[in-house]
């Protein structure tokens, strides 16, 4: 029997609403609607209305979790305009930030996901290990969230000398609890009976529905920002683009976890070549901002940033457009959901690490009959849960050869 | 495909149907004339092998100037495809049946500007709340003019008027 499962708009492993209705067949999902804009707030029409120099304030609250991406993709996009370095100092701290963003944004989807599938263990870790480092964030940059550290032309604060071994501490210490969670994830049979297989997007449709960042490169679409549009500091470290084969939902966790290793590659490296500059050097002054347009991206956690500016010589833009990374992302899931069980449904789409909500209605709709039902947002979960469960005894049980 | 050899291929393509511009070595701009949009988005991406990015339009006040971003990742350079949508009823055929990525961006320039995409498999509002006013479309210059303050004011500063101690509309003096 045909069946229409609606979730969300409210959905609690994720940040934003977002509506998803599964078309299924018994336990098996044939299709996929999803709707969006569901907290539509008229960022780029408010960016109209604030002054270029206002506009990283605005756009750092996009998203709470990228909120040094799209002042990132902006201040570019700007620049790009200007046609203007920036003082090397400032690139590095740009980029360490942004690192620093990385880490912790990968660190929360994998706990998050960990959740989802029913370890909580992986879950408790993951967001532990995120907390000292949201520190050292606060330190470098005065806040948790929103750090206000990008300006047009280069940077609002400089990196006092004094945190620079404190980072170094810390990313010791994150390098090893990240290898612990990355060993616990690749061993563990049960994660990979869950997830290996599920929800696949290879390559030709990650590149025909311009999938971006882990999405992408889980499938072996090769493709990074900061290695192929290289900005500020990123010429100047060395790193590695980690790229998968299937596209399924362990390959999406198996690039986050090693891009881990990569952001610290990066961040260390910048703390080096950091010494060699001079403190203070942070700001190329602007005057103002000549009529033109220009675009910029950032290679975000989940994905390309993109802003576009346009100006007619005045102190706001006259267009400002901004593309996260889910707006492409999200609209992959047509193809990777469709055929999988509606317990994976929610752990698909999941591993896109779009921004979702903390609540959850999931309700059922009886095509034929009409009938509907609500369940609870714990209800996705348990079932989630349970087919981890399930998968565990089995295993246990063909060892034991019983 | 390296810069100078898609610029070649593009003019060789389509002749005068198409204008290339280069602001800087990583900018590269081409404006089509509505005849050619579509083959030349699926040009680019099929035949140069760019990356669909993403798109976004500016209205102007005779039409609606429509424009995607094709990347190429490994020269690192943008071409940024553009073309005119003519008011009164802009519209343009939709290249989301050669690229499916460009479905979304479609109907969010259709919502807010109203650009009728032409064959596109599903033009509906992508955005908008469901009490929002079917005709109402935000970013069009005519709405905008008629339900925003003058670009460039901010909030928090109060104008010149008010600081004259004249009365704020729709406040007792």
């Amino acid at each position: 029997m045909v069946k229409k499962i609606p979730i969300g708009p409210y959905h609690p492993i994720l940040e934003e609403p977002e509506f998803f209705e599964l078309i299924v067949d018994g336990e098996r999902v044939v299709d996929i609607e999803m709707t969006i804009g569901w907290s539509h707030r008229g960022i780029e029409l408010l960016s109209e209305h604030k002054t270029w120099d206002q506009i990283p304030f605005l756009v750092e609250r996009v998203c709470g979790i990228c909120s040094a991406s799209h002042p990132y993709a902006y201040v570019k996009a700007v620049e790009d305009l200007l046609g203007i370095e920036v003082p090397l100092r400032a690139q590095f701290i740009r980029v360490i930030v942004a690192e620093l963003e990385r880490l912790h944004s990968h660190l929360l989807w994998t706990g998050l996901a960990g959740h989802f599938i029913g370890y909580n263990t992986v879950f408790m870790w993951a967001w532990r290990y995120r907390e000292p480092l949201l520190d050292v964030i606060e330190a470098v940059t005065g806040n948790r969230n929103h750090y206000a550290t990008y300006r047009v032309g280069g940077v609002r604060r400089d990196l006092p000398a004094e945190e620079i071994p404190n980072i170094l501490k810390l990313l010791e210490v994150i390098e090893s609890k990240n290898s612990m969670l990355t060993k616990a994830i690749l061993d563990d049979p049960v994660i990979h009976a869950r997830t290996k297989g599920v929800g696949v997007l290879p390559r030709n449709k990650c590149r025909e529905y311009g999938a971006l960042g882990p999405t992408a490169r889980a499938g072996h679409y090769d493709i990074d920002g900061r290695r192929d549009h290289p900005i500020d500091a990123y010429d100047k470290v060395n790193f590695n683009v980690i790229v998968c084969e299937t596209g399924d939902v362990f390959d999406k966790a198996v690039v986050r976890q090693l891009e881990n290793f990569e952001s610290i590659k990066i961040i260390r490296q910048c703390l080096e070549q950091i010494k060699d500059t001079e403190p203070g050097d942070i700001w190329t002054e602007i005057h103002e901002v000549p009529p033109g347009e220009g675009h910029g991206m950032y290679e975000a956690p989940r994905g390309e940033v993109f802003h576009y500016v346009r100006s007619d010589g005045g102190n706001t833009p006259l267009r400002h457009k901004i593309r996260a990374p889910s707006f492409n992302n999200i609209l992959t899931n047509e193809v990777s959901v469709p055929g999988n069980t509606v317990a994976d449904a929610g752990l698909i789409t999941a591993a896109v690490d779009p921004c979702y909500s903390c609540t959850e209605r999931v309700g059922v709709v009886d095509s034929q009959s009409g009938s509907r039902s609500i369940l609870t947002e714990a209800d996705l979960i348990r079932l989630s849960q349970e087919k981890t469960e399930r998968i565990r005894k089995r295993l246990a049980r063909s060892r034991l050869g019983v | 495909m390296e810069r100078e050899e898609a610029k070649k291929r593009i003019a060789e393509r389509f002749g005068g149907n198409v204008q290339v511009a280069e602001r800087s070595p990583r900018r590269v701009y081409v404006y089509a004339e509505n005849d050619v949009w579509v083959d030349l988005a699926s040009f680019i991406f099929n035949d140069l092998d760019g990356r669909f990015d993403t798109g976004a339009a500016v209205d102007d006040r005779d039409g609606v100037e429509v424009m995607f971003f094709m990347q190429f990742d490994r020269d690192n350079y943008t071409i940024t495809i553009k073309t005119f949508a003519q008011k009164p009823n802009p519209a343009l055929d939709s290249i989301s049946n050669a690229i499916p990525g460009a479905k979304w961006i479609e109907r969010e320039i259709f919502e807010m500007y109203e650009v009728d995409f032409r064959n596109h498999p599903d033009l509906r509002p992508i955005l908008r709340a469901d009490t929002r006013p079917e005709d109402f479309y935000p970013a069009k210059r005519e709405i905008k003019e008629d339900h925003e303050t003058p670009r460039g004011r901010d909030d928090g500063v109060a104008r010149a008027d008010e600081v004259a101690g004249k009365p704020l509309k729709g406040k007792n003096p």
